[in-house]
């Protein structure tokens, strides 16, 4: 019931945000700080089988151009090439990912991180269709949603595309949360813990890695189409190693083991360093203090953290109600 | 129900398992026993898929199953359990057997995402099915004690009831035996004698010979990846060979 309460009470702030915010480069902010969240926790989702891929920039490199071609070269609407684009990613990470999930531990880590850099250098060299390192300009916006005598969003403004975002992210998290309930999400940690013994007991280990693989590989696709629809640009390293890395970043300082984990830390590590900008050239110092705290101090990250304060704040309250 | 055919595997110039035939008949209780380092685990590893043998044939129920991937021989009914990481420290007692119950009728990924009323009761009937399985081996009362916390014993029932979970027409165990107390030894050889008399077929790698020759119909001895003699309890006691790779030549 309280949990009921505080959830309906954290969806209408984050509706109301960008009313309250002041001007659009907060809320600039507050939509990459959603990004941040839907790529941290299907980071995580792939985590859950065991495996922590740095292919995520890559693969939501590969999702923003697909999106910006179909939608200039072919003539898609918005909405069907975003969809196509996160299916088109999820494809290219489950046949990349039949060879890479034989690999375990930090191989697995090390080849998709090189596979991220290929994406970069791929979409630098492929002149004729990515425009090279210039990248790719003058993408159009989403396509407006007319509901005809009620209203027309016609993401004109930064809002709208907050609450484009908002939708994705929600729905993003909804398909996790429901995965790792699922018996999907626990032969994922039973691969996790042992993956010989899954594997005996008739669990087709590499099928499900890729699985893995492929459905948080999707999201990223998602999130760089709909990056590419935002901005509408996109360069080749505009989704580098390095925001890969942060990705990363996000899920271990966040908490790796909770759901929130990567939600709190992708919130947290994307509005502290834009409060103050003259702070924004120390971001790399910022991130690795972070890593550095979470990993000595508060092991199971920000989440672990939030919820002992929680329960310690309880805990105090509980005693002056008894 | 199972037979082995010339089984070969090199590692390299070594033969780690060297032209074994072999026959596990239906209803039976097979030993496989041999010294420290005979080639006993390889020859599992061989059988489930682990690893390919370098020569010979693996047939069960009359179908050639050499070299496929350990998941495809799980799915045919032989499940073996493991010397050392037999299950999932970090579920409870209960998700192991739940997991393990993954070869039964699956519920659907949409089943359990829109939680519709198949899923549900499917979800119920593996439930059901899990809890019979750890009552049958005696762990109901652990079901939801988390399967790292358990004592030693334990966790090797565990590794047996997972295995029973996954439907097995051929239950392989891997030295089940290994690090229990006298009493938890009794009661595992209690419990596979009880799965022999329930009509399961067993394949018994064991270091422990006063069980081996209790519970084995008939017993197969490796020594340096051959087979060196094959035979009832009482036989193999008897056996020159068997005497000699056990107490060295001198006792022969």
């Amino acid at each position: 019931m309280k949990r009921a309460f505080s959830s309906v009470l954290l969806a209408a702030g984050l509706v109301v945000l960008p009313l309250v915010a002041s001007g659009p480069y907060y809320i600039h902010t507050f939509i990459l700080a959603m990004m941040n969240i839907a790529l941290a926790s299907s980071l995580r989702l792939i985590s859950l089988s065991g495996q922590i891929p740095l292919a995520h920039g890559g693969m939501a490199t590969i999702g923003a151009y697909m999106s910006a071609l179909l939608m200039m070269k072919l003539g898609l609407s918005s909405w069907l090439s975003l969809i196509i684009a996160g299916l088109g990613v999820a494809l290219i990470a489950t046949l990349v990912g039949y060879p890479f999930v034989r690999l375990k531990g930090v191989y697995f880590t090390i080849v998709t991180a090189f596979f991220g850099e290929m994406v970069v250098l791929t979409a630098q060299q492929w002149q004729s269709l990515t425009g090279g390192s210039g990248g790719v300009y003058g993408i159009p916006g989403p396509d407006p949603i007319v509901v005809p005598g009620l209203f027309t969003i016609d993401f004109s403004s930064k809002a709208e595309f907050y609450y484009l975002v908002l939708f994705l992210v929600a729905v993003n998290l909804a398909f996790i949360y429901a995965i790792e309930k699922s018996r999907v999400g626990l032969t994922f940690s039973g691969i996790k813990q042992a993956d010989s013994l899954a594997e005996s007991s008739g669990i087709d280990t590499i099928g499900f890695k890729v699985l893995a693989f492929a459905a948080g590989s999707f999201f990223a696709g998602i999130v760089g189409a709909f990056y590419s629809q935002y901005i509408s640009a996109i360069a080749p390293d505009s989704f580098g190693f390095m925001f890969t890395v942060y990705t990363l970043v996000y899920m271990v300082a966040g908490g790796q083991k909770s759901f929130m984990g990567p939600i709190l830390g992708a919130i947290v590590l994307t509005l502290l360093p834009e409060v103050t900008r003259s702070f924004k050239e120390y971001v790399p110092f910022f991130f690795a203090a972070v890593l550095i705290a979470v990993i000595f101090f508060v092991p199971d990250g920000i989440a672990g953290l939030a919820l002992r304060t929680t329960w310690w704040v309880s805990k105090k309250l509980g005693m002056k109600h008894a | 129900m199972l037979e082995i055919r010339g089984l070969t595997k090199f590692f390299g110039g070594l033969e780690a398992v060297s032209n074994v035939d072999m026959t596990v008949q239906t209803g039976q209780i097979m030993g496989l026993i041999g010294p420290n380092g005979a080639g006993k685990t390889t020859f599992f590893n061989l059988l489930t898929g682990v690893i390919r043998p370098t020569r010979g044939s693996v047939i069960f129920e009359g179908e050639d199953i050499t070299g496929k991937k350990p998941h495809n021989v799980a799915k045919k009914g032989m499940i073996r359990t493991f010397q050392a990481t037999n299950i999932y420290p970090d579920f409870t007692v209960l998700d192991n057997i739940v997991l393990s119950c993954h070869l039964r009728p699956g519920v659907g990924f949409l089943e359990t995402m829109l939680h519709t009323r198949s899923g549900r009761r499917k979800d119920r009937e593996i439930l059901d099915r899990s809890l019979a399985i750890l009552r049958e081996v005696g762990l109901d009362g652990l079901a939801h004690v988390t399967a790292r916390n358990l004592a030693h014993g334990h966790k090797r029932t565990l590794g047996i009831a997972a295995a029973l979970a996954c439907g097995p027409k051929l239950l392989m165990l891997d030295e089940p035996l290994s690090g229990m107390n006298g009493e938890e030894v009794t009661e595992t050889m209690k419990l596979i004698t009880r799965l022999w008399e329930k009509g399961m077929t067993i394949l018994l790698i064991e270091h422990n010979m006063r069980a081996t020759m209790s519970l084995c119909h008939k017993i197969v001895v490796i020594s340096f990846g051959k087979k060196i003699a094959e035979g009832t309890p009482e036989e193999i006691k008897a056996h020159p060979e068997v005497v000699k790779a056990y107490l060295g030549a001198g006792h022969a």
